[in-house]
C-alpha cells in the first residue's frame, strides 16, 4: 500500500523552523511542510489547505506534491538544493564562499577537500549562486548535489 | 541558417501537406525550413532568477543572447554557435535558472492570461516545459495539478518541476479522461484554467525530432482525434464557468486540430465559446474545410503556426471559455 502525505502540524513546522534558524538564520518557511514515507520532506506554496490535499489525496492518485525540501540528520536539518533556493533571501548564517574551480568541483558532485575547523552542515555558494547544502566534517566537505543537477566537467 | 542531413519525407504526407500549403512556393518554403536546424531557445524562470540577471551572466559566458518577443523578454534564443548539449550542461541550467524549449510550444501557456491564486490542471503535462511555464506565470501561488499517465515520463515531469523549484504544482497520474471524471465525480472540483497539450502525431516537430520522419503513420492521424475529443470533453466537465480551456497539438493534422475543434463546437453548443487568441508569432487561421468535410466557420479562429512562418516548429492552438453549465 501506498503511504499517504504525511502534513506536517504548527509545531511540527516550527520544530524544522528553529533548527534551520539555528543553523542558517531562516525565520520563516512560506509553506506546508509534508512527508511521505521515512525520510523526505517536501515543501508546498500552493493554496491547498490540509483538507484539501487529503481530499485531493482521496480522489486521484498523487505522486507528489511540492519540491523536495530536505531532511533531518543527526538532529539537524539537511536542506536539499531546492530548500536551499526557496530560502536563500533568509540564509544568513553557517554560508561556505567557493572560488570558481571549487564551485565547479562542487557541482560536478565531488566532496571538497578542505579543513573548515568545524562539523556542520553548510551552505555552498559562489558569487550570486547557491549551490545546496554540504556537510562539513575534520577535513572535508560532503556533497549530496543529486546526479541530475551535477557538471559535467571537462577533462 | 545551419541546414542538416533528413530523411526522406512519407509521399502521404507530403500529398497532405501541399493540400494545407496550397501555394507552391510556401510548400517549398515550408521543405526548405525543415532542413534548417531550429534556433536554441530558452524561458528564463523568474521563479530563481531575473531575465536581467540571467541574460548578463549567459552573456558573460560568451552567448550572444536574443530576445525574439517584446512582451516576453523572458523568451531567450541563443544566436551563436554552441557545443553540443552546452546548452542543458550549463551551470545555469543546472540550478533551474532556465528552461530550454522550443519557441512554438510556449504559445500554449502565453495563450492564457494567469493571475496568481488560479486553480490550473495541465492535463498531459510531461516533460513540463508548460507546467513550469504555468508555475512561473503565477508565482508559485494558487494550485497546479500536473497529470501525465506514463511513469517514465512523469519521472522526468517530477525532475523538472524540481529543477525550476515549482512548489505550487502537485503531480498525478491517471489517464487524463479518467482523471477529470474522478475530480467531478468525488470532490465537484474545478478550475479556472485547463491545458489540454493533447498527445498527436508530432508533425510540427519534424525539425527537431528525426524519429517523426519514420513514426508519422495515417493510422495514427485518424485514430487520435477520438482520444483528444474525449480528453477536451472530460477537461470541460471541470471547468468553471468562465474559466478558459487550451487545446493544442505540435501537428498539422487537421484532422487533430480542426476536426476535434468542430466536434467540439457541435457537442457543446453554446455552453462553450471559442476565443481569438493574441500571439507574438505570425499565425494563420484555421482550416475550414479539409477532404470534403466542411467545418463550422468559428474554426478560424484557431491558431496554425507553420515553421517557415517564424523559423520555429510546427503548432496548432484553441482557446475556449465556458459560457454556462449544461
Amino acid at each position: 500500500m501506498i503511504d499517504r502525505f504525511k502534513i506536517f502540524n504548527e509545531k511540527e513546522k516550527d520544530d524544522v523552523l528553529k533548527m534551520l534558524n539555528k543553523q542558517f538564520g531562516v525565520t520563516e518557511i512560506p509553506g506546508v511542510l509534508l512527508s511521505r514515507g521515512a525520510e523526505r520532506i517536501f515543501f508546498y506554496s500552493g493554496d491547498l489547505d490540509k483538507r484539501g490535499i487529503v481530499e485531493l489525496e482521496q480522489t486521484i492518485p498523487i505522486e507528489r506534491i511540492g519540491v523536495y525540501f530536505g531532511k533531518f540528520a543527526e538532529d539537524k536539518f539537511r536542506l536539499s538544493i531546492e530548500g536551499v533556493h526557496l530560502l536563500k533571501d533568509q540564509i544568513n548564517k553557517n554560508i561556505f564562499e567557493l572560488d570558481k574551480e571549487q564551485a565547479d568541483l562542487w557541482m560536478s558532485g565531488s566532496e571538497l577537500n578542505i579543513e573548515t575547523g568545524f562539523k556542520d552542515f553548510l551552505i555552498m555558494k559562489y558569487g550570486a549562486d547557491f549551490l545546496g547544502c554540504g556537510k562539513a566534517s575534520a577535513l572535508k566537505i560532503g556533497n549530496f548535489i543529486p546526479k541530475s543537477r551535477r557538471l559535467k566537467l571537462k577533462n | 541558417m545551419k541546414e542538416s542531413k533528413r530523411p526522406e519525407l512519407k509521399p502521404l504526407f507530403l500529398e497532405r501537406m501541399e493540400k494545407l500549403l496550397v501555394e507552391k512556393k510556401d510548400f517549398e518554403s515550408y521543405l526548405d525550413i525543415l532542413k534548417v536546424v531550429p534556433v536554441r531557445s530558452i524561458r528564463c524562470n523568474p521563479l530563481k532568477i531575473s531575465v536581467e540577471d540571467l541574460k548578463k551572466k549567459l552573456e558573460a559566458k560568451g552567448w550572444k543572447i536574443g530576445q525574439p518577443w517584446k512582451k516576453s523578454p523572458d523568451v531567450m534564443i541563443i544566436e551563436n554557435d554552441l557545443v553540443p548539449g552546452e546548452l542543458g550542461r550549463a551551470l545555469e541550467h543546472l540550478l533551474g535558472y532556465y528552461y530550454i524549449q522550443e519557441l512554438a510550444s510556449m504559445l500554449p501557456v502565453l495563450s492564457f492570461n494567469f493571475e496568481e491564486g488560479e486553480k490550473v490542471l495541465d492535463l498531459c503535462a510531461a516533460p513540463g516545459s508548460k507546467t513550469t511555464q504555468i508555475s512561473a506565470k503565477m508565482n508559485n501561488t494558487g494550485s497546479v495539478i500536473a497529470n501525465e499517465v506514463s511513469m517514465g515520463r512523469l519521472r522526468i515531469l517530477a525532475s523538472n518541476l524540481e529543477r525550476c523549484g515549482c512548489s505550487n504544482v502537485v503531480i498525478s497520474r491517471k489517464d487524463g479522461s479518467a482523471l477529470c471524471k474522478r475530480l467531478k465525480k468525488y470532490n465537484d472540483y474545478e478550475f479556472d484554467k485547463i491545458l489540454v497539450d493533447a498527445s498527436c502525431s508530432g508533425e510540427g516537430t519534424l525539425r527537431s525530432s528525426l524519429k517523426t520522419y519514420s513514426m508519422w503513420n495515417i493510422k495514427t492521424v485518424k485514430n487520435l482525434p477520438k482520444i483528444q475529443f474525449d480528453l477536451f470533453m472530460n477537461s470541460f466537465e471541470v471547468l468553471k464557468v468562465g474559466g478558459e480551456i487550451i487545446y493544442s497539438t505540435c501537428t498539422h493534422a487537421p484532422e487533430e486540430n480542426e476536426g476535434v475543434v468542430n466536434r467540439i463546437l457541435k457537442e457543446l453548443g453554446d455552453e462553450i465559446e471559442i476565443v481569438e487568441i493574441n500571439l507574438p508569432v505570425k499565425v494563420r487561421k484555421g482550416v475550414t474545410e479539409w477532404e470534403g468535410v466542411k467545418f463550422d466557420k468559428r474554426v478560424e479562429k484557431c491558431a496554425r503556426v507553420y515553421p517557415q512562418d517564424n523559423n520555429t516548429e510546427g503548432f496548432f492552438v484553441s482557446k475556449f471559455r465556458r459560457m454556462k453549465n449544461d
